[in-house]
């Protein structure tokens, strides 16, 4: 019960939240651009959040 | 000082910290998504969420330290990315906004929403209540992000990812016996889930939530499936 709850409030809530303005668009200049050198990435394969 | 109060004074300590991060993270991705996708509410949910991050940080210090576990929070805290190098900006910011608010911050929720159907203490009942309210936004914020670039972008790449997300939020302990002095009930008093109890909503919010949410917008939840059995057996 507890995570039907939480798959319609969070996920099915947050697609509606993101539909909600105008749809995402794949800016051109943006695709394929590296992330800023003060983005701080360092990772080679990734990693995870820390949380409760 | 008892098991379980020593248990939870570094448990709200370790929160307090997560928090503070959660903060930088925020502030970071909304400036980044900004750039890609103007019309999208989620970069002005991540400013409000790491406004709301910086207080929730505040009430788990204050927390750890009426347990007996004053916080030193580092003020000049850098937070890297934790993206792939090979990923390009905006598969970066959707990397990372994924594990931040569809993997961790939709695992907070299950844990607060667990404990508070608990008897937690108070003053205790008080602080999870006021961070839960938030976190919902902040796991949707993840979701809605997810969902506008599975619309125009491609995000199937995400999958043979997502175990290196796991791997870096699941906690070492978690598929190991209790310690052998844990005080179940002591402990969901003071707002942390014994480990057993840990376990069952950290993978049932996994398998429930978060890999039906992610196979819904096109990321294939296989490779994190077969890492978390394989995890298990460890």
């Amino acid at each position: 019960m507890l995570f039907k709850k939480l798959f319609q409030v969070l996920v099915l809530g947050g697609a509606v939240v993101g539909a909600s303005a105008g749809c995402s668009q794949a800016s051109a200049q943006q695709q394929g651009k590296k992330p800023p050198a003060d983005a701080g990435t360092s990772s080679s394969s990734g990693g995870g959040v820390k949380g409760w | 000082m008892t098991s379980a109060r020593r248990a939870a004074a570094e448990a709200w300590a370790f929160r307090a910290r997560v928090e503070q991060e959660a903060a930088l993270r925020f502030d970071r991705l909304a400036a980044v998504l900004a750039g890609f996708d103007p019309d999208s509410p989620v970069p002005a949910m991540m400013r409000r969420a790491a406004d709301d991050e910086r207080r929730h940080t505040e009430l788990c210090a204050r927390l750890a330290e009426s347990l007996g576990n004053p916080v030193a929070l580092e003020r000049e805290l850098d937070l890297a990315s934790i993206a792939p190098r090979s990923l390009d900006a905006r598969k970066a910011a959707l990397y990372e906004t994924v594990a931040a608010c569809c993997i961790t911050e939709t695992e907070s929720m299950a844990t607060l929403t667990t404990l508070l159907a608990g008897e937690p203490d108070p003053e205790v009942r008080e602080v999870l209540h006021a961070i839960s309210r938030d976190e919902v936004v902040h796991s949707r914020m993840g979701w809605a992000h997810l969902s506008r670039e599975s619309s125009t972008a491609e995000v199937a790449f995400l999958g043979p990812l997502v175990p290196g997300m796991l791997a870096g939020t699941i906690d070492e302990g978690l598929f190991r016996p209790p310690p052998a002095d844990e005080d179940p009930e002591g402990l969901m008093r003071l707002g942390v889930l014994p480990l057993a109890k840990k376990r069952e909503v950290f993978l049932g919010t996994l398998e429930q939530v978060v890999f039906p949410g992610l196979e819904k917008f096109g990321v294939d939840p296989a490779p994190a499936r077969q890492w978390l059995a394989a995890a298990a057996r460890r």
